[in-house]
């Protein structure tokens, strides 16, 4: 029934710029990925008691009972996939939801958000948020790479000594020179 | 106690300057980010946690409520002027209102949609004052297998509401349960899938849940299917003011969308998608002139935007007599209540009644200001939309990583930003609906401390789930709400079939 709910809008994408045609997309792996996650929790479950003497339940049978339903979760979306079901990108503002994925913006934006892991603990907040802040501009099509260095650390060190004053505390400013 | 002399007092806190001055801050904070794309009121509620240490609860959840309505009006605004609904429940207003903007009428429009709001918040907030207490009243005989109940009820309903695949919905809610678990067990002290990390023994914050869905996923997904228009803003917003015309058809709508609005936010299922739907379907149904309908109706525009505000007081309801959200706002107001060791519910109304009062109170002040601030200001804060795309996508970057970082500098958290931002790119691409996840991260773990104290008193008999009348018949509503889709379905079809083919296509 949702299927048909999702008739017009689908059709209608088909028709206009994005020319995701044919063969209908198949993300097996994210059924997969959902029995996998799943899986894991009912292994982290079989460690804990499944009941307790005066509750009933224990610690354990919450994380067994999640665990069964994300794989018979992920069984039913495999189920879906296998029977054509649709996914259709999410609308918003900004986004072309039926438009191909430009994977060297994606990758871009995935540096950016995945830097911090490499540099927050060595070179500190303004310098690795200015970074990721040049990155993302550049994800989004800017090509004036040093103005958006600029902005970007102005925006941080504004954000660090701002938020420090309101009592977050965002780490030294560059730790690996404090050390 | 009785419920004017309360809200009286509670005006006498709210009307104080500095409190005035919060809910200035919030309502224009919350007009922004309700223009501005990528940023809507749960991530900024969010992103000012960590600022709750500085300020008192009371003026805290003041500039919160004033975010909340604000994000509101700041929505309506987008969604006429550039038909980009920011959220689902003003995709009801862009479908008339934008065609009235194209037809020269977008200030009618516009002040039909502020005005429409504030109507709808004052009476909604009225109904708040007076439900709210009686509620809470109810609540207090509320036993855990009533409250454990209720949340299996908010459970089905947001994951089968919210999306558009009831598959999907439930594998959003259950990814939000299995995050929930992880961490100490609070009542056996026991470590749950902690994969060896004492970092994670704390469990996992709302704030990085939601910060990384909302803030990382939208700017990897917007980076991968970016729309490169440049900045438009409204050539439309022009043409005459309301009619006399206009008053005598919005007014009503206005009344009825309420009417819808407030009664269904209150529910546990929440969301404001069933009322705008309802309200359109309603509107066109009985107006006199249907034939306009997809063509710019001004009853269009009235009823869902008044149903809109009034749902998003409703929310409020069971979220401070039963301490429920059932939206992503309202598990991040949860998250701030608990920030600051309060637990929402009907315990909250007497142990913190001044907080409580005050709240409902600045919802009333909220209301005026932002009808000041939205009705002869819109042209200002259109312009937020000049923003660069590249910096405005940057910046909201920045500021996860301060909400992230900043929680307890742990590096631990900076991996769970990464991997839960790509999953919600994922989530985007696959159309997965994100509040879900959220409800199920802060319900979840309260849900499983119900059952399990409830099974303690019925001595582990599974029936003492269902041994008090109200308990078994919120368990069988629960089992009923499977079937909500095939009635949203119908609504939508319903509003968006019959005006003049498929209005969609008119984006």
């Amino acid at each position: 029934m949702s299927g048909l709910s999702n008739n017009p809008r689908s059709a209608e994408n088909l028709g206009s710029e994005d020319g995701r045609a044919s063969a209908p997309v198949r993300p097996w792996w994210l059924g997969v990925g959902i029995i996998a996650m799943g899986a894991i929790w009912l292994y982290g479950a079989v460690s804990l008691p499944q009941t307790a003497q005066y509750a009933a339940i224990g610690p354990g049978l919450f994380v067994t009972l999640i665990g069964l339903a994300l794989v018979i979760l992920g069984g039913f979306l495999l189920w879906q996939i296998a029977h054509g079901e649709e996914f259709a990108a999410q609308d918003s503002e900004d986004a072309m939801a039926g438009a191909p994925a430009d994977w060297t913006a994606f990758l871009t934006a995935v540096v950016a958000a995945g830097l911090p892991l490499l540099t927050m603990r060595t070179l500190g907040f303004p310098v690795t948020a200015a970074i990721s802040f040049a990155l993302v501009a550049r994800a989004f099509g800017s090509r004036r790479l040093l103005l958006d260095i600029v902005i970007g650390a102005v925006l941080s060190v504004v954000a660090y000594f701002g938020f420090s004053r309101l009592g977050v505390s965002l780490g030294d400013v560059v730790p690996i020179l404090s050390r | 106690m009785d419920a004017l002399g309360s809200l009286l007092h509670g005006f006498s806190i709210a009307l104080q300057p500095i409190n005035l001055f919060w809910a200035f801050i919030g309502s224009a904070l919350g007009t922004a980010v309700g223009v501005l794309p990528g940023i809507g009121p749960a991530l900024t509620i969010a992103l000012l946690l960590p600022v709750t240490t500085q300020i008192a609860p009371t003026s805290a959840f003041i500039m919160f409520a004033g975010i909340l309505y604000g994000a509101m009006y700041g929505g309506s605004t987008t969604s006429i002027l550039l038909n980009t609904p920011g959220e689902s429940g003003s995709m009801m207003t862009a479908l008339e209102g934008n065609k009235m903007a194209r037809a020269g009428r977008g200030a009618a429009a516009l002040a039909c949609a502020a005005i429409g709001s504030f109507v709808a918040g004052t009476i909604a907030t009225l109904a708040l004052t007076f439900a709210a207490p009686a509620i809470a009243e109810i609540a207090f005989i509320f036993g855990p297998e009533d409250y454990f109940a209720l949340m299996v009820l908010s459970f089905t309903c947001v994951a089968v509401v919210m999306g558009s695949s009831r598959v999907r919905g439930f594998i959003a809610l259950f990814l939000g349960l299995a995050l929930g678990v992880i961490g100490i067990d609070g009542t056996t002290g026991q470590a749950r899938l902690t994969f060896g990390s004492p970092e994670l023994l704390d469990g996992i914050e709302l704030t990085i849940v939601l910060v990384s869905l909302f803030a990382v996923g939208e700017t990897l997904y917007v980076a991968s299917r970016f729309r490169n228009a440049p900045a438009q803003i409204n050539p439309l917003s022009g043409g005459v003011w309301m009619t006399r015309e206009d008053w005598r058809r919005s007014f009503k709508p206005w009344l009825r969308g309420t009417a819808i609005g407030f009664p269904i936010g209150a529910l546990p299922a929440g969301g404001s998608e069933i009322p705008t739907f309802l309200s359109y379907a309603v509107e066109r149904r009985l107006s006199k002139r249907p034939e306009e309908f997809g063509h710019g109706a001004i009853e269009g525009v009235a009823g869902p935007e008044a149903a809109n505000n009034a749902a998003a007081a409703g929310i409020l309801v069971p979220l401070l007599t039963l301490g429920l959200p059932t939206s992503a706002t309202s598990a991040v107001l949860l998250a701030a209540f608990q920030n600051y060791g309060l637990q929402p519910g009907p315990f909250l109304f007497v142990s913190n009644g001044d907080l409580v009062w005050a709240l409902i109170a600045s919802l009333y002040v909220g209301n005026v200001m932002l009808l000041i601030l939205n009705l002869p200001l819109v042209g200002l804060w259109v312009r937020l939309l000049l923003i660069p795309r590249p910096y405005l996508y940057g910046g909201i970057l920045v500021f996860a990583m301060v909400g992230v970082w900043g929680l307890s500098t742990s590096w631990i958290d900076l991996l769970c930003m990464f991997l839960v931002g790509l999953a919600g790119y994922v989530m985007r691409v696959y159309d997965f609906p994100i509040a879900p996840v959220l409800i199920g991260l802060i319900l979840g773990p309260m849900a499983e401390k119900q059952l399990r104290q409830a099974l303690a008193i019925g001595q582990g008999d599974p029936l003492t789930l269902v041994s008090s009348p109200l308990a078994a018949s919120l368990l069988a509503l629960a089992v009923l709400a499977m079937l909500l889709p095939v009635l949203m379905s119908r609504l939508k079809r319903a509003a968006e079939d019959e005006p003049a083919g498929n209005p969609e296509t008119a984006a």
